[in-house]
This record gives C-alpha cells, sequence and structure tokens, in this order.
C-alpha cells in the first residue's frame, strides 16, 4: 500500500475533506432542487395538455356553423390517415397548477366516441362508469381526481360555481386510470344545457405517432381561417414562450451561485492546501518533484469535486424523492426528480471548483520553496 | 581539531574520489537591495563512505551549503556535481528522482507526515512495497518495534526523530544529509540519533551539520564555516 496513495490521504484526513465535499454536495443540491422545481412548474402545465398530443381539437371562430364545412375540409385534405373524427361540445373549468388555477376543458362525447377516447388516453381500469346520456355526468382521470380531490360521487361542474359552471350539478360518476388528464361528459347533456352552442372537431391520427404532423398540416391549412387549431404543439410553444424569461432569471441566479460557490471553494481550498504547507515542502525535499505533488493533489482534488458532485446529484435525487411523495403527487404536480436539465445546471459547479483548485494549486506552487519551510523560515 | 580540515586547494573533484563536489559554490540571497552571501566560493567533497561534520556559528552558512550539496538549492555560481554529474544541469524532475534514489534527510525538526503511522512515515521515502520489510527491519532496529502503528503525535520527540533517521536510511542512500538534527533534543537523545545515523548508514556517506562539537565525535573529518567560507 503507498502510503501516498490518493485515498489514504482524503480517508484519514475527513475532517479536512468532509466539508470540502459537503459544500460542493449542497450546492448541487441547490441547484437541483431549485432547477427541478422551477422546470416542474412548466412541466406541469405540459403534463395537464399532454392529452392534445393525443388529439387535435378544431373549432371555428365567430361562424357558429361552420364545423361542417371544417369538417368536410379534414376529411378530404388532411395528408394523415385519420383514426377517429368526433364532434363534441365543451364548457371550461379549472385545475390546481403550481403557479396557481389554470383553465381546463370539460368535454363533451357521444358514447362510442366517449368509449374511443378513453381508450385512445391509454386508460387501463375506470372505477365506477361512464356518464349516462343525457345525465349530468363526467368521467375524470385519475391525476384531475388527485388534482381537484375528486371522488366518486362528488360535484366536478354545478350552477353555482362560477369557474366550472353547469346549470345542474355534473357528477363524477367514473375514474380513469391514466397518467393523462382529462374531464369528460356526456354530449346530449351539454347540447342541451350548455352555451355556446357549437360543435367543435376532436381528430386523431390513425397512428398515435403521426399526431403531430397532423397538428402541423392542420396549423397550415387553417392559418388565418376563421378556426382554431388547439394542439399540443401550440400549447408547448406557448409554455416555452411563457417561461423565457423565468428561466432567463434563473440562468442569472445559477450563475451567480456558480460564481460565489467557486470563490468559497476557491478561497477553502486555499486554506486546505496551505495547511498542507509542510507536508509538500517536507515530500519534495525528500524528493518529490513538483510535477508529482501537483499530480497527486489534483488526484486528491478530482476525487473530492467528483465524489462531492455524485453525491450531490444523489441527495438531490432522493430529497427531490421525498419533495415528489408529500408534496407533488398527492396534489398531481409533475416533477421530474432525474431531471437532465436540472444534473446539467450542476456541472459549472464542479468544472469551476476544479478551476479555480487549479488556480490556487498553480499560484502555492509557482515559486514554492521547500527548504525555507523545512528550514521554517517559512511557516 | 585535528579532524577538522577543509579541502585542500587545488584538489581535483572527481568521480573517483568524491561522491559529491562543490566547486566554486557561492549562494547569494537578496535581502532588500543588499546581497548576502550565505556560501561564497566553497570547494569541498564528500568522499565515499565518510562522516563529514560541518561545524559553524549560527548564520555561518553551514545549512546553506548543506541544501547547496544535497541539490536543494541551486548555487548562485560555481558547480555541485554527483557522482560526476552537474546536479545545476538536471531538470526539477532529475534532481528530485537523485534525491529520492540517492540520498537521504533528516531535518533539524522532525517533520512526519501527521496521518501516517511511523512505518507509513518510514516509507513515504520510498513508497515502493519492496522496501516495507525493509522499512520494518530498520524501526526494529531503531528501538522501535512497538511504535510501527503509532501515529506521529503518539511518539515522543525522540522518537520521531529516531523515525526520521529510519527515513532517511530506507534504500541504503549514497549520501545522508543531517541538518542540525540534534537541535531539538536532549543531549543524550542527541548523541543516539547520531551514533544511530552513522551505525546504520552502510557504506553511504553521512553529512551532518551542527553546531554543537561534541555531536561530531564519530565524524571522519570535520569542516569550519565561518560567514559563508570555509575556515583554513
Amino acid at each position: 500500500m503507498n502510503p501516498l496513495g490518493t485515498l489514504i490521504y482524503l480517508r484519514r484526513n475527513a475532517s479536512r475533506t468532509l466539508p470540502l465535499m459537503g459544500v460542493i454536495v449542497l450546492a448541487v443540491l441547490l441547484i437541483c432542487a431549485i432547477v427541478s422545481l422551477i422546470n416542474s412548474i412548466p412541466l406541469s402545465v405540459k403534463t395537464i395538455y399532454k392529452y392534445t398530443s393525443l388529439m387535435m381539437g378544431v373549432t371555428p371562430r365567430g361562424e357558429a356553423d361552420r364545423t361542417p364545412q371544417i369538417k368536410r375540409i379534414i376529411e378530404n385534405e388532411c395528408p394523415v390517415p385519420i383514426g377517429r373524427l368526433a364532434l363534441c361540445r365543451a364548457s371550461s373549468t379549472e385545475v390546481q397548477a403550481l403557479v396557481g388555477k389554470w383553465q381546463f376543458v370539460v368535454i363533451a362525447f357521444d358514447r362510442p366516441d366517449l368509449e374511443y377516447v378513453l381508450k385512445r388516453m391509454g386508460t387501463t381500469s375506470l372505477v365506477g362508469r361512464l356518464p349516462e346520456v343525457g345525465r349530468p355526468e363526467a368521467v375524470i382521470s385519475e391525476p384531475v381526481s388527485r388534482n381537484l380531490k375528486l371522488k366518486l360521487g362528488d360535484i366536478l361542474l354545478g350552477p353555482d360555481r362560477q369557474d366550472a359552471y353547469s346549470p345542474q350539478n355534473v357528477k363524477v360518476v367514473g375514474i380513469a386510470k391514466t397518467a393523462n388528464w382529462f374531464m369528460f361528459a356526456d354530449r346530449e347533456y351539454y347540447t342541451a344545457n350548455h352555451f355556446p352552442p357549437i360543435d367543435f372537431i376532436l381528430v386523431t391520427a390513425k397512428n398515435p405517432a403521426r399526431q403531430a404532423e397532423m397538428d402541423r398540416w392542420a396549423l397550415r391549412r387553417f392559418k388565418g381561417d376563421r378556426t382554431q387549431v388547439i394542439s399540443y404543439l401550440e400549447i408547448e410553444r406557448q409554455a416555452n414562450e411563457m417561461f423565457k424569461t423565468l428561466y432567463k432569471i434563473l440562468d442569472v441566479v445559477i450563475g451567480i451561485l456558480v460564481v460565489v460557490i467557486t470563490l468559497m471553494m476557491g478561497m477553502l481550498i486555499n486554506i486546505y492546501l496551505g495547511q498542507r504547507t509542510h507536508e509538500f515542502a517536507l515530500l519534495q525535499a525528500l524528493g518529490y518533484s513538483t510535477k508529482a505533488l501537483v499530480i497527486r493533489v489534483i488526484k486528491e482534488t478530482a476525487l473530492v469535486v467528483m465524489g462531492g458532485w455524485l453525491l450531490g446529484v444523489m441527495c438531490s435525487i432522493a430529497m427531490l424523492n421525498v419533495v415528489d411523495h408529500w408534496l407533488m403527487y398527492p396534489n398531481a404536480y409533475a416533477l421530474d426528480i432525474t431531471d437532465r436539465t436540472a444534473l446539467a445546471y450542476t456541472i459549472p459547479v464542479p468544472i469551476a471548483i476544479f478551476s479555480a483548485a487549479l488556480l490556487t494549486l498553480w499560484t502555492r506552487f509557482r515559486r514554492f520553496d521547500p527548504v525555507g519551510v523545512v528550514e521554517r523560515r517559512l511557516v | 581539531m585535528d579532524k577538522v580540515s577543509a579541502i585542500r586547494p587545488g584538489r581535483r573533484c572527481g568521480t573517483e574520489v568524491g561522491v559529491i563536489s562543490a566547486v566554486g559554490a557561492s549562494l547569494v540571497y537578496r535581502d532588500h537591495e543588499r546581497e548576502v552571501f550565505a556560501c561564497s566560493s566553497v570547494d569541498i567533497e564528500v568522499v565515499p563512505g565518510e562522516f563529514l561534520g560541518i561545524l559553524g556559528p549560527s548564520g555561518s552558512g553551514k545549512s546553506s551549503l548543506l541544501y547547496l550539496l544535497s541539490g536543494l538549492k541551486m548555487p548562485t555560481s560555481g558547480s555541485i556535481t554527483f557522482e560526476g554529474q552537474d546536479l545545476h544541469q538536471l531538470n526539477d524532475a532529475q534532481r528530485a528522482e537523485t534525491r529520492l534514489t540517492s540520498f537521504g534527510f533528516v531535518f533539524q525538526y522532525p517533520y512526519l507526515l501527521g496521518y501516517l503511522n511511523a512505518l507509513e512515515n518510514v516509507m513515504v521515502a520510498r513508497p515502493e512495497s519492496d522496501f516495507r520489510e525493509q522499512a520494518k527491519a530498520l524501526l526494529v532496529s531503531l528501538g522501535l518495534e512497538s511504535k510501527l502503528g503509532r501515529l506521529p503525535h503518539e511518539l515522543s520527540g525522540g522518537e520521531r526523530q529516531r523515525v526520521c533517521v529510519a527515513r532517511a536510511l530506507l534504500g541504503k542512500p549514497k549520501v545522508i544529509f543531517a541538518d542540525e538534527p540534534t537541535a531539538n533534543l536532549d543531549h543524550a537523545n542527541g548523541i543516539q540519533v547520531v551514533q544511530l545515523l552513522n551505525q546504520h548508514r552502510g557504506d553511504g556517506s553521512l553529512v551532518m551539520v551542527t553546531h554543537d562539537p561534541s555531536m561530531l565525535a564519530e565524524a571522519d573529518r570535520i569542516v569550519r564555516l565561518e560567514d559563508g567560507h570555509l575556515a583554513p
């Protein structure tokens, strides 16, 4: 066993190396947590509206009787084979997003279309039943029930609710097990009770993998037309646009954090190396070249920095798991506990700290005089 | 004082005679605008196997001479050769390699690495596993058999210096440099350390700097330094 082996120093000087590692762990944990939690905002928005990636909505604007014409255009011109083209009605309600209440749509289908769409949404099982024709009843997905704390028999829409209005109390009669968010009701009830009396169209691509292609075609085809296309592509684009400024602020915050942590670590490493002056002087006097000593310290620093980073990443994942379990999942908020962007944001930490360590090392060894130390002239 | 002698003027420095030779070696420090001659045109050679004592009062330049001879300092003028090779011609890594493999060092203060035990501290001089048994044997022969696994703070001052002696002896170096190795020890411990160095050095030369003539009782030759010059 080489007494000057890299791990020996780190292990036997744990009281010195662990605090250094600890600072890196905390920095990584902090950055990873901040970025993951910030990312969870747009992620939640995208997750809430993810169901639109499985179907596209097309609705007339200011011309209620234009729906049949739109339907014909889609049937005749869409280059992507159509899976289902369903006429629906809709009303709005709200869900609880991370940044407050967010608009959501209750879509009312005819029974065969409802069954098709539930399958399309990846429903694996249904607790309760489907809404009966003409009845004020709704089926919601499991994330929605968690988010709005709704059980079977609870009221989804009602006459006394401003943000979730329906002339009658619309009860939850079914909860579908799937990761997608949706609230579906019966079209006949909506036709009889909801305003405006406009049918809109939901279209699915026969092959779900080609849904985005269909969306792009519709966006192009109906551009400038009195028609609105509601697609996941648009929602995603709007969400990204909406949070652009937030991400700029985040970049500045993380940048400041990295600079502060690097300066702090640079100073800590300087003290750490300063405490080892006698060791370096002795080894150099005995016959270890500057290069050999520098390589040894670089190896130790790399281990501390990489170890700290890895440990920081593991701690972040563990902490985000706890946050997800206690805060996010019960409210159906989306959180990616292994968010790659968040991990990418932490990479400057080890790089900057390692660079600061190299700079410190270079300034220390540049004019290092071992004789001065072993003679006790320089301490 | 019949042992006290400087190198005879004009004596040639050659590999057949001196293992280390200094020719006109000077070491000048700059103290603000003033030049201070730590060593001034020193000619000296260390003969293989000899115990050379360098005696002088504090500030006479004896430590500087030792650091010049061992390649830890480069002369401002003149040359230092080890086995015919000018140390000045070697790069930092080559000089370091020479110190590690051919020289042993004992300093005034018993410098040990605090996180290594006695045996590991000795092995710092030659970390290759082949030297482990030799390091153990050295510590045993220096009376430290029960202290092999002790950390430096668990050893007395004398024991620490003996560990330093073992470290200097490991690998049977050709020259051992000792810079006032007894300065921080009581007289009895000091004498013991010098005796141990002298007994265990084998064929290697021992160059020891001290201000205490009684420590050089076993020296083969003693030179005096005064104000950076070898005294006649």
